[in-house]
């Protein structure tokens, strides 16, 4: 039996902490649920990034999320990368600590980038054992998202769904469900988002992500540098019926607009949950667009001619007099 | 998923990492990769074969759905560069600091979680390479020789890279905000027979640089103007810069040859006398000039939060 998000809370809307918005956050206290932090900016950190993690986690419920366990990688689990983690968790005290179901790097290098995993039995297995001895050394359960993907590999014999969902069941971990990414890597493979959405263990979805992307006519990619397309609202109320309700977070990585902004994007998510207005309106909507008319699908769903790049980019910003 | 180009078993996944890795991160792009000795060991491909390892989308072909990644590796380490060294990426220009980049991530691919250390080697790199002259288009009329220029632009270029990584590291390094620093008055009311004894603690967030260009300056001045306004490259002259960090936000501070050598020796630990003496014999200042900076040199540094305490500790300690 398995709790229901793993016995964790449901936080409501929350945003991702971004370098930028520092100074409005510490000034004005916006009424935010929750923030996400990037768990490599702050675990070095002896200047400001820690000094104003340290005060949001005061006062708002916080969540460690990171770029660079590369679970997926076939290099050794890096166990003094861990052991920050580990310490960060112990002073900021977040609610739960999740990364990606990717890998970053292998021979010791590292892309900065979410690199895809073979779906095989293979790598299942390998993922599986590995995220519990991640488990075992930070002393309690880890929590996995799917991540966009650009490519497919030959070998692979499991679709995504079935490969987290199994990996989730033998890791005993939970899942940070991340609506756009299911979006772009249905449009990118050509699969039915839903049934991804309806296949994951429901029980075992801690969290949602939702961002915006940048449709490149042939794909889309996962830029998070604009607002969440309608189709993946879409797709987000589905995933809030078949849970139950998780905490939902907005991820705004590039072209970052004013806080304010940004918190009225998460808000969007009250007007897709549960309400008939929305159900009408949602019902109208395409979820997955013909590359060929992706330019014009989804009210947002911005085209994009020139080259996007995939986020996470994420690193300090110094501040000097 | 018919063809398997990848054995099966527990290599399976390490292999086909290891080749995705070299095929996506090579210099030359998908195909050069695919077609790179190392991923042709690791996957043996010939010319349009890329996707019986990666499969096609409706739209894209498996190399263009590899540019991806590979698009994705260099633009994102390019513009994090770009960000740590943003007024050498404004001296240089877009294109020929990209160039420099991408070089410098063939030598140093990053090997860290984080990617606040992927500029950590850069300076070196550009002391290693020296960025050539004709391939940017500093204003070197000052100097007198085409081979002068050709000399004087490399070493502003690392001098600058040098300023602009220390600013990095003192701005998320260790500080001493919300400590009681020591004070001038600490200092100043030392007695000489205190001195042999006596050593400053700096902060730890203190750093000392020296520079063949007064880059601190030039830094200073390009930070102020906009957009492409130009600002003159000065001409060459021995620099000294201290960095320390107050509320968090990292401060710069000119200082002249022997404050720096004197700086240097308290930080390396000397007594202050020892230091004293020490910056002496670097100085061609006479010992009455010296006498007379040192009051107002150590008013000037306490202000400025560069030392945590005094020790007095045996002088052989």
């Amino acid at each position: 039996m398995v709790l229901k998000r793993l016995g964790h809370p449901h936080l409501g809307l929350g945003v991702g902490l971004r370098t930028i918005h520092f100074d409005y956050i510490l000034q004005n206290h916006p009424a935010v649920d929750w923030f996400e932090v990037i768990s490599e900016n702050f675990m070095d950190s002896r200047g400001r990034p820690r000094y104003v993690l340290e005060k949001i986690a005061e006062r708002y419920p916080v969540v460690m999320h990171g770029v660079s366990l590369s679970i997926g990688s076939t290099d050794p689990l890096n166990f003094e990368y861990l052991g920050k983690l580990k310490a960060l968790a112990k002073d900021i005290r977040p609610l739960w600590i999740s990364d990606h179901v990717c890998w970053t790097g292998v021979v010791g290098r590292n892309s900065h980038d979410l690199l895809p995993m073979p779906l095989t039995e293979a790598s299942l297995k390998h993922v599986a054992e590995r995220i519990r001895t991640v488990q075992d050394f930070l002393e309690r359960p880890f929590v996995l998202e799917n991540p966009s993907t650009y490519v497919g590999f030959t070998g692979s014999t499991l679709s995504e769904w079935e490969f987290i969902g199994r990996m989730a069941e033998q890791a005993d971990c939970g899942l940070l469900l991340d609506v756009n990414n299911v979006y772009v890597s249905s449009v990118n493979h050509d699969f039915d988002p839903e049934e991804f959405i309806r296949s994951v263990p429901h029980e075992r979805v801690v969290q949602f992500h939702l961002a915006g992307h940048t449709n490149c006519q042939t794909h889309l990619i996962d830029t998070h540098d604009n607002h969440v397309a309608d189709p993946v609202w879409k797709l987000y109320r589905l995933a809030h019926q078949l849970t139950g309700g998780v905490s939902t977070l907005l991820e705004w990585d590039a072209k970052i607009p004013p806080f304010p902004v940004l918190h009225a994007e998460v808000l969007k998510a009250k007007q897709h949950i549960g309400t008939e207005l929305a159900d009408q309106r949602m019902a109208d909507l395409p979820i997955e667009p013909e590359p060929a008319e992706l330019g014009g699908a989804g009210g947002v769903d911005r085209f994009q001619e020139e080259s996007a790049v995939p986020h996470p980019l994420h690193h300090t910003m110094a501040q000097v007099a | 998923m018919s063809t398997r180009e990848v054995p099966s078993g527990s290599d399976q996944v390490n292999r086909l990492q290891r080749w995705f890795q070299a095929v996506i991160t090579h210099a030359d792009g998908v195909d050069s990769g695919a077609g790179s000795q190392e991923a042709q060991r690791l996957i043996r491909l010939g010319p349009g074969q890329l996707e019986r390892v990666i499969t096609r989308s409706r739209a894209l072909t498996a190399a263009e759905r590899l540019a991806i990644y590979a698009n994705a590796y260099h633009t994102r380490l390019l513009e994090c560069l770009g960000e740590v060294f943003p007024m050498l990426k404004r001296t240089l220009g877009d294109e020929a600091f990209d160039g420099f980049a991408f070089g410098y991530l063939q030598e140093y691919p990053s090997r860290s979680y984080t990617l606040n250390e992927l500029g950590r080697h850069f300076p070196r790199y550009l002391e290693d390479t020296r960025p050539a002259a004709d391939c940017t288009e500093p204003d070197l009329s000052r100097a007198g020789s085409s081979a002068e220029a050709a000399d004087e632009w490399p070493n502003f270029l690392i001098d600058l890279a040098h300023l602009e990584w220390a600013i990095y590291e003192v701005f998320d390094g260790p500080g001493v905000e919300g400590q009681t620093l020591l004070w001038a008055g600490q200092i100043l009311n030392l007695q000489p027979e205190q001195w042999p004894e006596a050593r400053l603690e700096p902060v730890p967030c203190l750093q000392l640089l020296a520079t063949r260009f007064p880059v601190n300056d030039y830094y200073t001045k390009l930070r102020k103007v906009k957009g492409n306004e130009y600002v003159p490259i000065p001409s060459s002259h021995n620099s000294f810069v201290a960095f320390s960090r107050r509320d968090f936000v990292v401060r710069r501070y000119n200082l002249s040859g022997t404050e720096f050598e004197l700086l240097r020796a308290i930080q390396q630990g000397m007594p202050v006398g020892r230091a004293i003496e020490y910056a002496a014999q670097a100085s061609s200042d006479s010992m009455d000039q010296l006498a007379s900076n040192l009051k107002l040199w150590f008013r000037n540094w306490t202000v400025e939060g560069f030392f945590q305490r005094v020790k007095f500790v045996g002088y052989n300690d």
